[in-house]
């Protein structure tokens, strides 16, 4: 990969470091207000506890915003004419796309990191291979909001599209059942929702794949296939349509 | 000046959209370019230069007609490195610094030049650690022109590429072409200033509506484009032998007649001035440039074998080429 794109990619988003904070220290004071706080925080949750539980959610907020901000960013610079300058280059779109998403990941490692640091230190609890198999799940499952952040930039074709889809995160962060736990109607819905898929997928090694009841506070069995059908539709649908929006807009701007 | 083909286009077209709503921006153009030649791409706004320049860079694909770039398709002289732009506007991360702009389309190159080479070419040295936001258009338009500088094109392609700057920033990114014209590359830029084609150019190539008006060598186009424009009014008596001693010189390449005016365009004014206010005993002479735009319709209108066009209508025909 060209390195030399990557590291300046990196040293861009230094340079913007109000979004930074605000991508790393939101989650971070969520899960404090909702993860550790609460009584139930150290309720056990098979191995672990409920603060891991909200902790994973949160963490996965956090990369889900870094994400959707570095796919609109990236529709808005090839709007700008970035696109053209590239044309001129042998760079090809699919290594354009693999510097982005390697981009994409990187900060998506920021606030999980934070948040799990944070995590670590106020009471989550947890086997070892939970810790890992849910920050890895929620690394390379961010590729979803990257897609969905550069679909909504290029497919409005505005700065303000991108804030629209910045701001669309928090609907699908209730329908993600992170902020209020779902139920009856509203949590079937959820599950065909990204955020939902991305969540259940990370947090399946901590609840061996049950959702919790906010009622009775028992766990209720979720198949392993509809969260997998869901993660890989989202992550197709979005890569196709990425794909066809970019071309689309490869002529004249 | 011909000798390699350095591109070649054959019954090129490019229309936009499709059914009722299709839009031609270019229509059946044959142009041959040699290595080495400085050629500039001359027309008014709408004359489907960029479109030309964006099919030969490869950005869209003609809608039938050939194009080939050193024997190759656009795509993939581009990414040989033989071909680079100055593009009009955009194409630039403002967040980046100049140096480091350089430095990242660098890294994409298979061959590039040193950064530093590029840097002292462009004439950036004094802002090579500014951010590219802070820039002024020229600035920016220098940055543009280093990165097309990296891949040391054979070819070098630039779209309007003053549009914007002052006097002096104009001035230096001409003697900065120059500087490469003089290494032997092969050098089509897009204007609407005759001036440009005029100062830089060997060729140039007139289009207007998406069609071939004019080509060769720049001196005798702009002769044919650079007219004035002379009208001056008669009395009942003078107008008839003074209409038919205008609309017979060789020199005028337009004539019409307006009531009890007359008027001429030509590119040799002084002596029809003379001429009109002498021994035809004319009067109210004026004489202003006659535009670009007006030069072009002219011109497409002589092209076509339509002489009966009266002004009126050139200048309300959009399509521009009767038939």
């Amino acid at each position: 990969m060209n390195t030399t794109y990557y590291r300046l990619e990196l040293r861009r988003l230094r340079r913007d470091p109000v979004t930074l904070f605000f991508t790393v220290g939101l989650p971070a004071f969520f899960y404090l207000i909702f993860g550790a706080q609460p009584e139930y925080a150290d309720d056990a949750v098979r191995d672990g506890n409920v603060a891991m539980w909200i902790m994973i959610a949160m963490a996965g907020y956090g990369a889900m915003t870094a994400t959707t901000g570095i796919g609109g960013a990236a529709a808005l610079e090839r709007m700008q004419g970035w696109s053209r300058q590239l044309g001129l280059t042998p760079l090809r779109d699919h290594e354009y796309v693999g510097i982005k998403a390697a981009t994409a990941v990187t900060v998506a490692a920021i606030p999980i990191a934070f948040v799990f640091a944070i995590g670590a230190v106020t009471g989550a609890r947890a086997p070892l291979h939970v810790w890992a198999f849910s920050a890895l799940a929620l690394i390379l499952g961010a590729t979803i909001f990257a897609l969905y952040g550069l679909s909504f930039g290029l497919a409005f074709r505005s700065e303000a599209a991108v804030s629209a889809a910045g701001g669309s995160l928090v609907v699908l962060s209730f329908l993600g059942n992170i902020f209020i736990p779902l139920t009856g109607w509203q949590l079937t819905l959820a599950k065909f929702t990204p955020l939902y898929g991305y969540i259940s997928l990370a947090r399946r090694a901590l609840t061996g794949g049950a959702t919790l009841d906010p009622n009775t506070g028992d766990l209720i069995d979720e198949p392993l296939w509809q969260v997998l059908a869901n993660v890989s539709f989202w992550t197709i649908f979005l890569g196709v349509l990425a794909t066809w929006l970019v071309r689309r807009g490869r002529g004249r701007q | 000046m011909t000798q390699e083909p350095c591109i070649r286009l054959r019954g090129v077209t490019k229309t936009f959209g499709s059914g009722a709503e299709a839009k031609q921006a270019v229509g059946g153009l044959d142009l041959d370019i040699g290595t080495g030649e400085i050629v500039a791409l001359l027309g008014p706004n709408g004359a489907g230069k960029t479109t030309t320049l964006d099919m030969v860079l490869g950005f869209t694909e003609p809608t039938s007609g050939t194009i080939e770039v050193f024997g190759q398709s656009p795509i993939g002289a581009v990414r040989a490195g033989r071909v680079s732009a100055v593009l009009q506007t955009g194409g630039l991360l403002r967040d980046l610094k100049v140096a480091e702009t350089i430095e990242l389309v660098a890294s994409i190159h298979d061959a590039p030049l040193r950064t530093a080479e590029v840097i002292e070419r462009a004439g950036l040295e004094a802002i090579a650690n500014n951010k590219v936001q802070t820039c002024s258009g020229g600035e920016q338009q220098r940055l543009r022109f280093a990165l097309a500088l990296l891949a040391d094109p054979d070819l070098l392609i630039l779209d309007e590429p003053t549009a914007g700057m002052d006097v002096q920033a104009r001035h230096d990114f001409w003697t900065a072409m120059r500087a490469e014209a003089d290494r032997g590359r092969t050098i089509v830029f897009a204007t609407h200033y005759l001036q440009e084609a005029e100062d830089f150019a060997e060729r140039t190539v007139l289009v207007a509506n998406g069609r071939l008006v004019a080509d060769g060598p720049t001196e005798q186009v702009r002769r044919r484009a650079a007219g004035r424009r002379l009208a001056a009014r008669f009395g009942a008596d003078a107008i008839e032998s003074a209409a038919s001693t205008l609309q017979a010189l060789p020199q005028a390449f337009h004539f019409e007649r307006q009531g009890d005016r007359l008027i001429v365009e030509s590119a040799d004014s002084d002596d029809i001035a003379r001429l009109v206010l002498g021994d035809l005993g004319g009067f109210d002479l004026e004489i202003e440039p006659a535009s670009l735009e007006r030069a072009f319709i002219q011109l497409t209108a002589d092209s076509d074998i339509d002489h009966d066009l009266t002004e009126h209508d050139a200048t309300n025909q959009t399509a521009g080429s009767p038939s």
